[in-house]
């Protein structure tokens, strides 16, 4: 496999714990570059802790992440910042807030404390407006907008924050079924076009397993395997790890596999 | 084509907005006119200048010089201060009815102004002005401590924790002031929230305090841009959450300490005033900071004249009359949020 000469990301012997609850439990992930990674199981699983660490906004009991072979700890929170950017599982700002402030935003870690706006901040901006098609809503406030609309001007703003890396949490959560297609789409995309590395946390695991190149299986604190998605949907291992039976089909339309869930008796 | 397309509505944005700016500075100089001209002797704009520029001596001029000037710098001053601090704390609590008043940084700042000169003997005005900032981040302290300990930093356990602080240091302000007579009169005059009847040095001594606290939060503009989305996407985003806080918490104590070690406390002012800069210029700092600044200004120094009026020939306090439109305010702002 020629990923593995090139791990944007290596999760090493990450523990995590709130209060002595052990979230993680010497967990170790690499991250390939340039594709996208899905982390999918069951509720408190710690996918989402997990997602969260990789982005450093909980420091972990032990272990390490490292981004191109250096430990996240060693950068600062700025320089971290241009290089991952997080869309947390559903995002607020003020209601009265325009769309284009709002995608302004994701240039905050381009800016130095008194230096003003630059012209390449007002670019970085009006590419992800464009890519994300938010451009002919930037006066709207963010409160008139719909659901989809609404993740797509987020979207806009990890996207002008201009990283190598983007983590979402659950993006799709409270999307219709057309919304969430085109919210990945996007995503998809973005991860083909500007070769962007993806890691999301996906809940509808035949969504995961349509647009995951890595599929990540996470259970009580740990991986339980990870890989191409071909390889983890099987029957056993979903009972196993989502504790629900399950037949797997291949999707007719995408040629992936896809897990019909059901309960025996 | 595109950027055929963009240039001109930036354009029209960035002049729309220098245009606001330039009417707020219009509106402040009128403000202030009306400030040093209406009130229990009326006096000609040429008068005014004369007792500015070429003191004759008479006795125009020296009302003018020594009571009508100090009110008329001391307003903007605390009303600029209030509205900055105000729009800071409505940032920081992601909250739009939080204010130095609901925080009970006004009150904090009146206990600390009381306690320094009944138990510590504190005479002069520096050492009042430091009381007051001093008792002001006390209280954002506590404040804060005391709502974070309850289970999460919740926009209405805030408030609910600051208006209880408030009360409380009201009631030690009055329990002090009963059983300290001696020193009532001399107290009173200040805790009223007016502006009249300040010596001047008051605001000399206010400018450095107030410019410091603004120069942070100008420093901090792009941070508080950021920590307007919710905790995990600004630490996405880069922001050093608790150091922005903190340094935040420092200015706003500053301008509010400043403020009220001027004029006592003033009233809702740091309520009011940022709903009128956002819906003015937008919500990024720079220009809410600088929009709250003015129309803080303008909107105390309007109130002080209103104050020569409302009950004439006798001054009301300006406190009351800010506290009426606030209380106005506040309810129109219930009433929206609940709608």
């Amino acid at each position: 496999m020629d990923d593995l000469a090139a791990n944007r990301i290596e999760v090493k012997g990450l523990t995590m714990a709130y209060g002595g609850d052990v979230v993680l439990d010497a967990l170790n992930l690499p991250i390939p570059a340039g594709r996208i990674t899905v982390l999918a199981g069951p509720n408190g699983c710690g996918k989402s802790t997990l997602l969260r660490a990789i982005r450093r906004l909980h420091a972990p009991q032990s272990g390490q992440i490292l981004l191109d072979t250096e430990d996240i700890t060693r950068l600062g929170s700025k320089a971290l910042g241009r290089r991952i950017g997080l869309l947390p599982q559903s995002p607020s700002a003020p209601l009265d807030m325009n769309v284009e402030e709002l995608v302004r935003l994701g240039r905050y870690p381009h800016q130095a404390m008194l230096q003003p706006w630059s012209p390449q901040d007002d670019e970085a901006v009006s590419r992800a407006m464009a890519g994300t098609g938010v451009e002919a809503m930037r006066r709207r406030r963010i409160g008139s907008l719909s659901g989809g609309q609404l993740q797509r001007a987020w979207i806009a703003m990890v996207l002008a924050q201009d990283t190598d890396v983007i983590c979402l949490d659950e993006p799709v959560n409270h999307l219709d079924m057309a919304h969430q297609l085109d919210c990945l789409e996007l995503v998809a995309r973005l991860n083909r076009d500007e070769g962007k590395t993806i890691v999301l946390v996906l809940h509808d695991l035949n969504l995961a397993a349509r647009y995951a190149d890595n599929l990540v299986f996470v259970a009580n604190g740990r991986i339980r395997e990870a890989g191409n998605p071909e390889l983890l949907m099987r029957a056993d291992l979903i009972a196993e790890v989502f504790n629900t039976d399950a037949h797997i089909i291949t999707d007719p339309i995408h040629g992936r596999p896809m897990c019909i869930p059901f309960r025996k008796g | 084509m595109s950027i055929a397309a963009t240039a001109p509505r930036y354009r029209s944005i960035v002049l729309s907005r220098s245009a606001i700016y330039g009417l707020l500075l219009a509106l402040l100089a009128l403000a202030w006119l009306t400030s040093m001209t209406l009130g229990y002797r009326l006096y000609t704009p040429g008068q005014v200048w004369a007792a500015l520029f070429a003191n004759d001596g008479t006795e125009a001029a020296t009302v003018i010089a020594g009571l009508r000037l100090p009110r008329a710098l001391i307003a903007p001053l605390a009303g600029a201060a209030l509205g900055m601090a105000g729009t800071m704390v409505q940032t920081l609590s992601r909250n739009r009815i939080a204010s130095p008043d609901t925080l009970g940084l006004n009150a904090g700042a009146s206990l600390a102004v009381v306690v320094a000169t009944i138990i510590f003997g504190v005479q002069s005005l520096v050492g009042l002005s430091l009381a007051a900032a001093f008792g002001a981040l006390a209280t954002a302290i506590v404040v804060f401590g005391v709502a974070a300990g309850a289970g999460g930093l919740s926009p209405l356990k805030i408030v609910l924790v600051g208006v209880t602080f408030a009360s409380l240091a009201h009631a030690a302000v009055e329990i002090l002031l009963t059983s300290n007579e001696a020193q009532l009169q001399q107290l009173l005059f200040w805790l009223s929230g007016a502006f009249v009847d300040r010596p001047i040095s008051l605001f000399f001594n206010g400018l450095p305090v107030v410019l410091v606290g603004a120069a942070i939060g100008f420093a901090l503009a792009s941070s508080l841009d950021a920590a307007q989305a919710d905790d995990s996407t600004a630490a996405g985003l880069g922001v050093p959450l608790a150091a922005v806080r903190g340094a935040a918490f420092v200015a706003v104590s500053l301008l509010t300490g400043a403020a009220v070690s001027m004029a006592g406390p003033v009233a809702f002012v740091g309520l009011v005033v940022p709903h009128v800069a956002r819906r003015l210029v937008g919500l990024q700092h720079r220009h809410q900071l600088t929009a709250a600044a003015l129309t803080g200004a303008i909107y105390t120094t309007l109130a002080d004249v209103a104050a020569r009026f409302v009950i004439y020939p006798v001054e009301a306090p300006v406190g009351a009359i800010t506290a009426v439109v606030g209380a106005i305010a506040l309810l129109v702002l219930l009433r929206r949020r609940l709608a």
